[in-house]
């Protein structure tokens, strides 16, 4: 599996652009993968972080062996971030629809797979939606905040990445956080 | 492009601390553009706003369900069918190629402990587990982990439905109902055999398929529960405790302890008596809602001390659903009740005794007892007898100190304490599994220490029993035991003291109500009405002084003292209690008394002819008196549901002092508890409950201690003067004190003169057997004389000649010991 993803990641890097679509299925896969596995031999109550979880997907899929330079990291990041922000927004989609009081069963089975706060949901929820209208003002400001929020760079990390220097990341970062915050508060006023 | 200059200005801005700078440069930059500066604004608001979404990254990865797709390969299974879903996870028929092709039922544990643990305990229970070949047994095939590290355990597919619904669906008339109970036992009993235990039999686990229509019991999971549940032994874990096993309605008293020691073979015995309970009245002993609702701790509670209603019983709670389980029994429900009454209700509860050397020692036995009832032989189960009463009766005792004894009793005697601390302790040790022998040791010399005691307090119920009938050497004897048993449990010795005091013994009462207050005695009851008095009588100061202190740390401890005999007894020792809370007391009576008055109590109602000899101070409505209560579980009396008088429920007097009424027992067996009573949880009755002049009179001899004299003759004046209570003889002594002190000596040689005429009074009432109904309280008598005491030395100088002695008083009774 290591190498599939390698190769992809160089298959990008060579300009492939059908093998970037390949790469996210089989991130979104090992990161399910790997969430189910902590939570099924850590001791209960443990919190699993999704970014500690991104970056041991990484060093299982692509560390290791001959590192790819962060351009091809960047790729991988790209598609942990996206499919983090897929896993915890199905999670609280499942959440808010058990609130609601769905199937029974249902609930038995899955009331404790949720370890994170309702409220958290909540705010999860709005966040993606916020996310998504910047999306639509700015690609480049939300896949910054995507980075950032689901896989936990750091700002010189998403510097390196995105190929910006750290003060812009900076500066756009303070303004898609403001941006959201303005969204999202707007929506609660409504 | 507002969108841009939007970011721009915002960029500009938020570069500014100035807020004066800021705020020029928005001006500027934005110009007259209202909308954009809005905008701008809401934008820096939010950037400067604290506790932002974003700054709070996810914290935690949902639990993903690994999907078990039907068809995908789990080991050398491959899935066919999902048949099953709960809380322990799925269940799928699955094809098994090699080494033998056939279906089996797969059993994927949902995620919750740890997969090492589980197949480590699988492993070690796996030989016990494939020795068994029992037609009524699946058999457990192979154990294994999933791909996403969940522990599977591969079993022989059973398809059938559980036994209740299959009795229930096939309309089973009872008979037959034993008789698919009976396959379950000998099943279990199989396996007890082999050595291995269940831990989780229910109804899911025992399903019923038809063989050539003949409905044939197979027990299912047998080993696989205690690979899974074992290691249950925290609260922290409470939520997988019901994922995992399920709602507790069919585990035994020492499992829902959960301490994860001990479980044994007689634990499958209760599941089994719930079981059975279930086949015939169609419910769980316990409600399955209010376990369910119930919070961890309160669970356990009802399951290790509520005792579940008899079958029959429990049969008639069911009301609407009634008809359709003896319908589904075809029996109506008159017959229906009649069935169950005597043999089988017998049977079902030697099952679920809490106490597991009560229940069958096996579940062979249990068969057998079911045939012996099928055949009309007599069961081994048998209705209580009137010493296995006595012995419920213990064991409610046992409940009732289980904070009590357990804790308290424990923590105030050397031993206990260090068997408790030794099995915390190990119970700690035991979370990590290990130093199980020992854990189990400690248990057994805990319950061995709980066994003492159990036995002590039903010596303690025998003596009462025999001091109500008059027996005095026979009682005497029981409390001599019971304190021989554990001489440092307190209850036996405040029971002897009781009796002391019933017998007029005052030394020896004294001495042994010493000795409870030297345990650690909870005081707060009314066996200590009076004490204060006794002791000081007795010449026990060291203990008045303590009896005070705890009764004035109460005081402290902002728990007001609002019953009149706990004043009373704080009154009687000259400087015992601190003076702060005696103003507190005083006060206290001040307000009482300032109350409005409900109409005086004994103008109304029947009044025994003699009444009005006695300074029975203690009159309800009918004018019976109101004898101090019972001897009772201290723990009992936390509530102060004991006084009775104007509560309307006036057939309660109360259990005999140490039985004072040798003639007539009362309504009340000793033995048994109290009648319910239907404001026990109500609100805290008004103080009203002694007629005024008693409260003056007390409130007389607060105002006494504290110095306050010419209140306390006032108030002892009314006391007196009332002319409905005779009761010149108790108030003469304090009054003549209060007159000393203020220089009036000849009122005082008067008073004292008046009290000392008394004396020849009260001592011929004091041993006047012939009314006990009527006849004063015990420490009516020893407050008499110690404020006689107490009067004489201080206005004569001389201790009093005339009062009788210790010995005189008692040696009638003496002779009757003998």
């Amino acid at each position: 599996m290591t190498s599939e993803v390698t190769q992809i990641l160089n298959a990008i890097e060579d300009g492939d652009r059908q093998a970037a679509s390949q790469l996210l299925p089989l991130v979104y896969d090992e990161l399910r993968r790997l969430a189910t596995q902590k939570m099924t031999r850590e001791p209960a109550g443990q919190t699993i972080q999704p970014t500690a979880l991104v970056h041991e997907a990484f060093l299982r899929l692509v560390g290791g062996e001959d590192k790819p330079n962060w351009d091809g990291r960047g790729h991988f990041f790209a598609a942990a971030a996206e499919s983090m922000r897929r896993i915890l927004i199905e999670a609280a989609r499942r959440r808010k629809t058990e609130k609601r009081g769905g199937d029974r069963q249902r609930i038995d089975l899955s009331s404790d797979d949720v370890v994170a706060h309702p409220e958290d949901s909540e705010t999860l929820l709005a966040l993606d939606d916020a996310l998504k209208k910047l999306d639509n003002e700015d690609p480049e400001l939300a896949r910054l905040v995507e980075l950032r929020y689901f896989t936990g760079l750091t700002i010189d990390q998403t510097a390196e990445i995105l190929g910006v220097s750290p003060r812009t990341v900076k500066r756009n970062w303070a303004y898609a956080r403001a941006w959201l915050r303005r969204e999202m508060e707007g929506d609660v006023s409504v | 492009m507002p969108h841009l200059s939007e970011r721009s200005i915002f960029f500009e801005a938020i570069d500014l601390n100035d807020p004066h700078e800021r705020r020029a440069y928005l001006d500027q930059a934005c110009g007259g553009d209202a909308e954009l500066r809005a905008s701008v604004d809401a934008l820096l608001q939010a950037h400067e706003a604290p506790d932002h979404a974003l700054d709070r990254p996810p914290v935690e990865v949902p639990k993903i369900d690994f999907p078990h797709h039907i068809g995908s390969k789990i080991g050398p299974y491959r899935l066919m069918e999902q048949i099953g879903e709960g809380g322990f996870g799925l269940v799928f028929v699955a094809q098994q190629e090699h080494p033998v092709r056939r279906k089996v039922a797969l059993k994927i544990v949902k995620p919750g402990t740890g997969t090492k643990e589980v197949l480590a305990r699988f492993e070690a229970e796996r030989q016990a587990v494939a020795m068994m070949d029992h037609p009524n047994i699946a058999k457990v095939f192979d154990a294994g982990v999933t791909d996403d590290g969940r522990p599977y355990f591969v079993m022989e597919l059973v398809r059938g439905v559980p036994i209740s619904e299959f009795a229930d669906a096939h309309q089973m008339p009872i008979r037959d109902r034993l008789e698919l109970f009976k396959n379950v036992c000998t099943a279990v009993h199989h396996a007890h055999q082999k050595g291995v235990i269940h831990r989780d039999i229910k109804p899911s686990n025992v399903m019923v398929t038809l063989h050539d229509d003949r409905p044939v019991v197979k027990v299912i999971d047998f080993g696989v529960a205690k690979a899974i549940g074992q290691s249950l032994t925290d609260k922290t874990i409470y939520t997988r405790f019901f994922s995992m096993i399920g709602t507790p309605l069919y585990m035994s008293p020492e499992q829902a302890e959960m301490s994860g020691l001990d479980v044994d073979t007689r634990s499958d015995i209760y599941s089994l008596g719930v079981l059975l309970y279930q086949l015939l009245v169609g419910e769980t002993p316990f409600d399955r809602e209010r376990l369910d609702s119930a919070g961890l701790d309160e669970m356990r509670r009802i399951i290790r001390e509520e005792d579940p209603p008899r079958p029959s019983q429990r049969l008639t709670t069911l009301n609407a659903r009634m008809t359709t389980v003896s319908n589904a029994r075809r029996l109506d429900v008159k017959r229906l009740t009649s069935t169950l009454r005597g043999d089988l209700d017998w049977i079902v509860m030697k099952a679920l005794e809490k106490d597991r050397n009560r229940r069958y020692d096996s579940a062979a036995a249990m068969a057998n007892d079911i045939s012996r009832h099928l055949t009309e032989q007599p069961i081994q189960a048998r209705p209580p007898t009137l010493s296995y009463q006595l012995l419920k009766f213990a064991r409610r005792q046992r409940v009732a100190i289980a904070t009590f004894s357990l804790v308290a009793l424990a923590m105030m005697i050397g031993t206990g304490a260090s068997i408790w601390q030794m099995r915390v302790a190990y119970h700690e040790r035991d979370l990590k599994e290990v130093a199980l022998r020992e854990a189990t040791q400690a248990k057994r010399d805990v319950e061995r220490f709980a066994a003492v005691v159990t036995e002590a307090n039903s010596l303690v119920a025998s003596a009462q029993t025999h001091a109500g009938s008059g027996r005095w050497k026979a009682a005497m004897d029981d409390y001599d035991r019971a304190i021989e048993l554990q001489r440092n449990y307190d209850l036996p010795w405040i029971g002897r003291a009781q009796f002391f005091t019933r017998l007029n013994m005052w030394e020896e009462a004294a001495n042994d109500y010493a000795h409870a207050l030297s345990l650690g005695a909870a005081t707060d009851t009314p066996q200590w009405w009076g004490v204060v008095a006794l002791f000081t009588l007795t010449d026990h100061m060291q203990a008045a002084n303590e009896l005070c202190l705890q009764l004035n740390r109460q005081i402290a401890l902002h728990k007001p003292i609002e019953q009149w005999e706990f004043v009373r007894t704080c009154a009687a020792c000259r400087d015992c209690m601190s003076d702060q809370s005696l103003r507190d007391l005083a006060a206290w009576t001040r307000t009482e008394l300032a109350k409005p008055e409900p109409p005086p109590q004994w103008d109304d109602g029947p009044r025994p002819p003699d009444r009005r000899r006695h300074p029975g101070f203690l009159f309800e409505p009918e004018g019976r008196p109101l004898r101090p209560p019972p001897e009772r579980m201290p723990s009992d009396f936390s509530r102060s549901d004991f006084t009775g008088p104007n509560d309307g429920d006036t057939d309660w007097v109360g259990p005999e002092p140490s039985g004072s009424n040798p003639r007539d027992p009362g309504a009340f067996d000793s033995d048994q508890p109290p009648p319910p009573r239907s404001n026990r949880t109500g609100p805290p009755r008004s103080p009203h409950e002694l007629p005024r002049n008693v409260r003056q009179y007390i409130a007389g001899l607060v105002h006494l201690r504290i110095g306050e004299h010419e209140r306390a003759i006032e108030l002892l004046e009314q006391a007196r003067d009332d002319r409905s209570w005779p009761a010149s003889w108790i108030v003469d002594a304090p009054m003549a004190i209060a007159l000393h002190a203020t220089n009036r000596a000849d009122d005082a040689a008067d008073a004292l003169a008046r009290s000392r005429q008394s004396i020849g009074e009260v001592t011929a009432m004091l041993s006047d057997e012939r009314n006990p109904a009527t006849k004063p309280p015990w420490f009516d008598f020893v407050e008499f004389f110690a404020f006689y005491t107490e009067a004489s030395e201080l206005i004569e100088g001389t201790t009093p000649i005339d009062v009788p002695s210790l010995e005189e008083i008692r040696s009638p009774v003496l002779m009757q010991l003998r």
